[in-house]
């Protein structure tokens, strides 16, 4: 690495020229999706869980496995489900859904949704059992209110579960939503540290991993780690707001 | 009869011998003892050793050696040399450092902090030599260096990294890049029938023998493998330098020769894409390997048995055997196809030595002595590296009938090594340079979109334009130059509306 000169904000204007942090910062929005899909898987399996079943700890302990499983082993073991010649394309060539393989990690349009697939993947045993918690807070008087009231299976959980788990609820979004700005190691791992053909797996943090260590641009990783910072405080202060709303609602 | 004549041979030789003495003049002992003293004042130190070809190497002189990647595999390699150094010039100690993964890190940091080693192994297929030389790091050994000891290596090798004109390494250990062929897949499984009529079952039907012997053939190859055995090409870009690629390959020439403007936005370069293109658009080549920027994933599936070829050097044959040895029985290997340019690679590996070295004749004695047809051979025995020496050929290990498949290159690698140059330019700014070329030759490779055809042309019109921008006015080492389209050069645009061209 060379001395430092001084170039003032030139690193955000060539920033501002460049079409691969505009897709970076593209990437790492649509991976905000992941947030809202999780809720609701999550608050689905939590209600599914929440019952008194014979061996249903184990079904919980089973849920939880990805989550303290490493990532870097999740993606390793994904990737090898997706290859040419994996797990996936031998059993659709087997349903006869395809006739030949098809190369997921290869096609530019599925790099993200692939690594969204497998954050969401990893994260659900996680918010699963935070919801779980939640479910089991909310008092059984209420439910049995509800079942008077004449309210089905599905209204009681939408009447009572769900308006009884804003906290959790929020809580996630904020967790989640920050953990998905911030995704690498899928990225990295399913890309084999190209970041996708055609850059279609770059995120922001996956692009200043990039320009810091890739290509010793430390100027421009530091000029992209303001902008995430920017972005990530933000989000925070916007999701802390939510959840001070929740509470003084609930209070 | 015969007895009697070997008597009288006998004899004539006693009395001839006993002549001798006598018949030798007594001015002419004389004479004899001048010579003799003669000899003790022309060699005052280092006896007459024959792997001793440095003068005036300082007494008393302590110097560093860095190796890449050799310890612990090659610690009695390489102590064994440095005793035989040690003896055959008296009064030098050696101190020898191995450094692995953090090397170049931790030269940058013993450079930046005046004290870096006297004697350094630096890659040359990886550009080290010139990165160090252009810093002026590195001792210039064209003066240094009598003449025939540069002899000893081969012409191409010695002059191969050379930085404006002049030689800053002595050429080590070589290595061959073949093909390596899964006859499984290739061929097929033998099976023969009653009458004793081979026939292969399975494989694409193809002979080793007749694997391609330039680039071209290589398309129309994949598309037999493809259409016969549903496998896929294992090829991949040299994704970290394209340029090179396009030089060795494409016989591109790519930059001027006053090394300020890219040239290239020529036919030759997109003739040279159009090839991989084409692949593409066939379906026949693995798309994750071809543009994977780490060797390893394309080996890994060539070792699953999942691939008919893979290029790769010998000495990873016995990673094919360790992973995979049921593969191991039906490997082949053929002689790497040639680009345009005729020429195979550039070699891998260099010795050079400090421009600081406190003690430059025995450092240059260092790596010389490491580097000498004596030393390279004993290397090439233990493991499967070739030398820079030509000389280290004669010895009937190179001759002797291969054995192993991984020995299969021995008796061939003398004319190979011989061929090898260094025929890319020096490019500034390399690893800049080859990302917006990797992003422009992914957009040609895989964009079917017509949209994007116009991201292509920003990739293309950024790298002429920056460049070009920097040759006129010094944007200073370590400052990234702007991206923005300010100083473009619109003459440099052909190369993008090339790019198009093929995308359309």
């Amino acid at each position: 690495m060379t001395p430092p000169v001084w170039i003032g904000l030139r690193n955000y204007q060539q920033l501002i020229h460049d079409t691969v942090f505009w897709q970076a910062l593209a990437h790492s929005f649509i991976y905000l999706l992941v947030t809202p899909i999780l809720i609701i898987l999550c608050i689905i399996l939590a209600i599914a869980v929440n019952r008194k079943l014979p061996g249903i700890n184990a079904f919980r302990a089973l849920y939880y496995i990805p989550v303290i499983s490493g990532s870097i082993a999740v993606g390793i073991s994904w990737k090898l489900m997706l290859d040419t010649n994996g797990l996936l394309n031998g059993l659709l060539i087997w349903l006869g859904v395809i006739q030949n393989p098809i190369q997921w990690l290869a096609e530019p349009s599925y790099t993200l949704p692939i690594a969204m697939l497998l954050t969401t993947w990893m994260g659900l045993g996680y918010y699963m059992m935070i919801f779980l918690a939640g479910l089991q807070n909310i008092s059984d008087d209420l439910y049995d209110a509800a079942v008077i009231d004449g309210c089905n299976a599905w209204q009681k959980h939408w009447y009572v579960s769900v308006p009884g788990l804003r906290p959790q609820i929020t809580f996630v979004a904020v967790i989640s939503s920050l953990a998905a700005l911030e995704v690498f190691n899928e990225i990295y791992i399913l890309t084999g540290g190209l970041g996708g053909i055609l850059n279609s797996g770059v995120t922001m943090v996956f692009y200043l991993w990039q320009q810091a260590f890739k290509y010793h641009h430390a100027g421009m990783a530091s000029a992209i780690a303001i902008v995430l910072l920017v972005i990530t405080l933000a989000f925070s202060v916007m999701n802390i707001r939510l959840l001070e709303q929740g509470t003084e609602s609930e209070s | 009869m015969r007895t009697k004549l070997l008597a009288i041979l006998a004899l004539l030789g006693i009395l001839l011998a006993a002549c001798g003495p006598a018949a030798t003049a007594t001015p002419q002992v004389v004479q004899q003892q001048v010579i003799q003293t003669q000899i003790v004042e022309v060699t005052p130190t280092p006896g007459p050793n024959p792997e001793s070809v440095i003068q005036n190497v300082e007494p008393n002189a302590t110097i560093t050696f860095w190796t890449y990647y050799l310890s612990p595999t090659f610690d009695d390699y390489i102590k064994s040399t440095i005793a035989r150094f040690q003896a055959t010039y008296p009064g030098v100690t050696v101190n020898w450092e191995d450094h692995q993964a953090t090397f170049q890190q931790d030269l940058n940091n013993a450079f930046a902090a005046g004290n870096a080693p006297d004697v350094i192994n630096l890659s040359v297929g990886e550009g080290w030599v010139s990165d160090y030389a252009t810093q002026g790091l590195l001792l210039s050994l064209d003066d240094k260096v009598p003449q025939s000891v540069q002899a000893l290596y081969f012409p191409g090798l010695w002059k191969e990294q050379l930085v404006k004109g002049v030689n800053y390494q002595f050429p080590w250990y070589q290595s061959i890049p073949v093909e390596l062929i899964n006859t499984q897949i290739y061929t097929g499984t033998p099976q023969t029938d009653a009458s004793g009529n081979v026939t292969y079952t399975g494989g694409a039907g193809l002979k080793v023998s007749d694997f391609p012997k330039t680039i071209d053939g290589l398309p129309a190859l994949c598309q037999t493998i493809k259409q016969k055995t549903g496998t896929l090409c294992d090829i991949r870009l040299s994704v970290n330098d394209l340029l090179s690629q396009m030089v060795y390959e494409g016989n591109v020439k790519v930059i001027s020769d006053d090394g300020t403007k890219f040239t290239f936005n020529s036919p030759d370069a997109v003739s040279w894409l159009q090839m991989y293109v084409d692949m593409v658009k066939a379906g026949t080549v693995d798309k994750t390997v071809l543009v994977s920027d780490q060797d390893r994933v394309g080996l890994d599936l060539f070792e699953t048995g999942k691939a008919a070829f893979y290029q790769t050097a010998p000495n990873l044959i016995r990673d094919v055997r360790a992973n995979n040895p049921g593969l191991y029985g039906y490997l082949g290997v053929a002689p790497l196809p040639l680009g345009k340019s005729g020429v195979v690679a550039k070699g891998s590996m260099g010795i050079s030595v400090n421009a600081k070295t406190k003690y430059p004749n025995a450092s240059i004695a260092l790596a010389q002595f490491f580097t000498n047809p004596t030393s390279m051979l004993e290397f090439a025995k233990i493991v499967s590296i070739y030398p820079s020496t030509p000389s280290s050929y004669d010895d009937p290990f190179f001759s002797a009938k291969p054995v192993a498949i991984e020995d299969s290159a021995k008796p061939l690698a003398k004319g190979i090594v011989a061929t090898y140059a260094d025929i890319v330019p020096t490019i500034p700014h390399t690893t800049d340079v080859n990302t917006i070329v990797l992003n422009a030759i992914q957009q040609a490779l895989f964009n079917e979109e017509k949209s994007y055809s116009n991201p292509l042309s920003l990739f293309g019109s950024r790298l002429t334009c920056d460049w070009s921008f920097c040759f006129v006015s010094d944007c200073g080492g370590g400052v990234l130059q702007l991206h923005g389209l300010q100083h473009c050069d619109s003459s440099g645009l052909d190369w993008v509306k090339k790019l198009s061209a093929i995308d359309s």
